[in-house]
């Protein structure tokens, strides 16, 4: 089958999809802990509204921005909370940083990252710290930037330093969000919205690391 | 827990076990310091204590309460002693740390800042010793520790500023510091006659060779102890309000995984240095010259600095640390030192341990046909039982508009959250009050699509008024929405709820979360809606109504999600949780479960406390159950807030019991006041007809 850029996307909410009805128990016994148990859920839900929305897409007459536009606000839509401003708001910005020519070349794919992270960043007005899903996400993209020469290198860089940005979660006091409340309750438990974001950015290892490979 | 009265005097107790007749003399005119003393001294019964003294059982209790509030009668800190000596030794074991000093936690009282300073102040009485050298840093705890103490019969001590001089923009400047210090412990005071920050690397090298400065950071690094604060990167901490590094980007240090700072240089989260642009341009003690030094004693306190705590002891930085106990619990906690928690919780379980072994429940039992479409099918319910007062504004129900609410001229009310809290919020949509209700999924705000409906819908040409509970979830979204509209000419006006006095401290009125008060809240907005008054005026006076609102919950027993079938977390069976949100999440804290009275008048004495009510007052009253406890409990609980009021002469105008705000099937409830003043009263009377409140 023809591959284009909109289909390889297409491909990577499918995966970050399954991840998320696979990861569903463990995000939720995470929130459990310090949240409303409900984030499995609600990514769950969201992200395979993502798929099923672009299984019934043209995507041969998409590019890759308005594959991304369109994950933005199907996502909105069906998750409401605060995962869905938030990650819509990342999509619409990646999309709108997507070039023309080649949007998803190695660095295109960097340059997604860092929109999504800064998005999220400018919705949620959270720092580095304050134990939400960016402790995964700037780090990540901030690895992913230090190896855009090495394209091989980017999406293991990422996820590396997503998961450890995740890890470092449990030592911090939430201060944003609802676990915030809990105070220093909140210690000891990784936030589940940056686990959360490890299981995205493994999905989108998987699918670019697969297309290198091709 | 052992409770005494204050000004316990060495009187005999012979003549009151004799059951005296009048009130003895000593007690003045004090009523309630009278029926303390029997009742905590004496062991009287409270009926005993009302036949002593001649009235019903009802009043007594009221004085013993009133008592506990008015601070007659004080909660001795034995165990909170006791806690803070578990988690002190623990922390010592934990880290290997020479000594360790740890203040019991008080929920009110002395700010934190000067509890660790009294702290520091006896910690340098049993460690300054004749002839030491003490490097001191610099911030508020510094300030306060030097503030506090005095040693007195000390000799040949130095105290020596360990960095150099900043702006006195602010009250514990490095100098201050020290001088205080030098001052509290009798000693010479060395200042380093230098800026701590200099402009370039040159000009510090050109400094340090200054005979003088070399002279004096030669002192410095002969300190034998030190004494110094640690500073989280906190929006609010010393770091950025003292000006000291107003030039610095901490992004800069952020961005390199920087979480704290010691004698004003960078620590990751192992207590690696940090290196950065300051480096070269500071003039302070560096972090291996504290490192030679004996006696490293750092106090700091603060969920905040929990992280930056944590680093300089795995740095090696610290080798005395002063603190708080729920600071050093949490150290603890993020280290993965959980022992501290299972001693604290034997200790009381111990006395009533049983032979049942753990038991954990299997699934809860839902009437369900499937968990993933419990919003839709309730809706599609909520719709059909409802359509008097409501309908769906375009095909989903997800909006939800009143059929006689909307008209043109008047301020439309929209509110709005995640389901789950029924009938919260669609319960509320009628003639009178809400014009129009968006749902999101359960515990979830719903997304901007039917918030715009919503605001469209409800829009009369004379505004839209948003009302809706502070979190971060519904800002986000409700925000976005309130742009779009924006954007097609419907002007909005935002009014966020934040009656849970449990989740965040008076001063932060605005950073805590809305629960049950959002009833009247919602209902005052309807009203003043409903009477054709402005968008400004609509505002302000739901603004009032919700700063007038208190509500505190506990909780008994966590409720569970449609999908999951279990509860979202466990509390033990002699236990509660104490300030509970609505959305199935933990409290603030978790509690020994005692009396309903008891259980009520912490809430009230915490309610009362804000609560600015006097005698002649009125106030309405709210007792909502979160789903699962039932109407004979909630009457229960009404009964004690109906007495304690009373006593207070407060007059309840109006009151509702039952099912307001809930929390799915959680086991607990919560008790909100609206402080009423003539136009709250006069708006809560307004007629309205919806599902869940009928009034007029």
């Amino acid at each position: 089958m023809q591959d284009n850029e909109a289909r390889l996307l297409s491909r990577m909410f499918n995966k970050i999809s399954e991840a998320m009805a696979k990861e569903k128990d463990y995000l939720t016994e995470l929130d459990e802990a310090i949240g409303d148990a409900d984030h499995g859920i609600t990514m769950s839900l969201g992200f395979s509204a993502v798929a099923s929305e672009l299984s019934r897409s043209d995507l041969d007459s998409m590019s890759a921005a308005e594959v991304m536009a369109a994950a933005a606000a199907t996502f909105l839509d069906a998750v409401g909370a605060s995962t869905g401003p938030l990650y819509a708001t990342g999509f619409v910005n990646a999309a709108d940083k997507m070039g023309v020519e080649r949007p998803l070349d190695a660095a295109g794919q960097v340059a997604m990252l860092r929109a999504i992270t800064f998005g999220i960043q400018q919705r949620g007005k959270g720092l580095r710290g304050d134990k939400t899903m960016l402790d995964a996400w700037m780090p990540a993209a901030d690895a992913a930037e230090a190896k855009a020469g090495e394209p091989g290198q980017i999406w293991s860089a990422a996820c590396e330093a997503g998961e450890l940005g995740a890890r470092a979660t449990q030592s911090m006091i939430a201060l944003r969000g609802r676990a915030a409340r809990l105070g220093e309750r909140s210690l000891g438990h990784i936030d589940p919205g940056a686990a959360s974001a490890v299981v995205i950015l493994k999905a989108m290892r998987d699918t670019f690391d697969e297309k290198a490979a091709d | 827990m052992k409770t005494q009265p204050l000004g316990k005097a060495n009187a005999g107790k012979s003549d009151v076990e004799h059951a005296p007749e009048g009130m003895p003399l000593r007690y003045g005119d004090d009523a309630l310091v009278w029926a303390c003393w029997l009742y905590y001294e004496d062991g009287l019964t409270q009926g005993d204590i009302a036949s002593a003294m001649g009235v019903s059982r009802a009043t007594v209790n009221s004085y013993l309460a009133e008592a506990r509030e008015r601070g007659i009668v004080n909660i001795a800190i034995e165990p909170a002693r006791l806690a803070s000596l578990t988690i002190a030794q623990e922390l010592k074991r934990h880290f290997g740390l020479v000594d360790c000093l740890v203040v019991p936690s008080e929920e009110t009282g002395k700010p934190l800042i000067d509890r660790i300073g009294a702290a520091g102040a006896q910690a340098l009485h049993r460690l300054i010793k004749s002839g030491d050298t003490v490097a001191v840093s610099w911030g508020r705890t510094m300030l306060s520790i030097g503030e506090a103490a005095s040693v007195s019969g000390l000799q040949d001590v130095t105290v020596i500023q360990a960095a150099g001089g900043t702006r006195a923009s602010f009250t514990y400047t490095p100098e201050l510091c020290a001088a205080a210090v030098a001052g509290a412990v009798g000693g010479r005071l060395v200042n380093i006659s230098a800026p701590a920050i200099v402009s370039s690397r040159m000009v510090r090298d050109a400094l340090l060779e200054e005979p003088l400065i070399a002279d004096q950071l030669a002192v410095l690094s002969g300190a034998n102890k030190a004494l110094f604060g640690i500073s989280s990167l906190r929006p609010n901490s010393t770091i950025h309000t003292s000006g000291f590094f107003e030039e610095v980007s901490l992004q800069d240090y952020l961005a390199k995984g920087a979480v704290g700072a010691v004698s004003g240089r960078f620590i990751d989260g192992q207590g690696r240095p940090v290196a950065g642009p300051l480096d070269e341009r500071i003039i302070a003690m560096s972090l291996d010259m504290l490192k030679s030094v004996d006696l490293r004693i750092a106090a700091a306190g603060g969920f905040d600095k929990v992280p930056a705590i944590l680093a300089a002891l795995r740095g090696g930085f610290v080798n005395v640390l002063i603190t708080d106990a729920a600071t050093g619990r949490g150290i603890l906690n993020a280290d993965g030192v959980t022992v501290v928690d299972q001693k604290l919780a034997q200790r009381p379980r111990s006395e009533n341990m049983r032979f049942e072994g753990t038991r954990s429940r299997s699934r809860v039992k839902k009437f369900l046909n499937d968990p993933d479409h419990v919003v839709e099918e309730m809706l599609d319910g909520v719709v059909r039982a409802h359509h008097k007062y409501l309908a769906p504004v375009g095909k989903s129900n997800r909006a939800l508009i009143a059929k006689d609410g909307p008209r043109p001229g008047k301020v439309g009310l929209v509110i709005g959250g995640g389901s789950g809290h029924e009938p919260c919020f669609l319960g509320y949509v009628g003639k009178g009050l809400a014009d129009a209700a968006a749902v999101g999924n359960i515990f979830s705000s719903p997304p901007p699509m039917p918030i715009l409906q919503c605001a469209r819908a409800a829009s009369g040409d004379a505004g839209v008024l948003f009302v809706y509970g502070n979190y971060a979830g519904d800002v986000m979204n409700f925000e976005m929405a309130a742009e779009m509209a924006e954007a097609e000419g419907i002007a909005v006006r935002t009014v966020l709820t934040t009656d849970d006095v449990a989740s965040s401290s008076a001063e932060d009125r605005d950073g805590r979360r809305g629960v049950a008060g959002n009833f009247f809240t919602f209902k005052i907005a309807g009203a003043a809606c409903d009477r054709g008054l402005s968008l400004d005026a609509c505002e302000a006076l739901t603004r009032k109504a919700n700063a007038r609102t208190f509500t505190l919950g506990v909780a008994l027993e966590a409720g569970s999600m449609p999908q999951t079938r279990r509860p979202s977390f466990e509390i033990g069976e002699d236990e509660m949780e104490f300030g509970m949100g609505i959305h199935g999440e933990r409290g603030v804290s978790r509690e020994r479960i005692v009396s309903a009275d008891a259980i009520a008048d912490k809430i009230l004495d915490r309610i009362f406390h804000e609560m600015g009510a006097t005698s002649g007052s009125q106030v309405a009253v709210l007792v909502n159950s979160f789903g699962a406890t039932p109407l004979m409990e909630l009457y229960i609980l009404f009964r004690r807030v109906e007495q304690r009021l009373n006593s207070k002469k407060i007059e309840i105008e109006a009151n509702w019991i039952g099912h307001y705000c809930t929390s799915l099937d959680m086991v607990g409830a919560s008790i909100s006041i609206m402080h009423l003043d003539d136009e709250l009263t006069e708006l809560l009377h307004h007629r309205c007809d919806t599902a869940a409140l009928k009034i007029g």
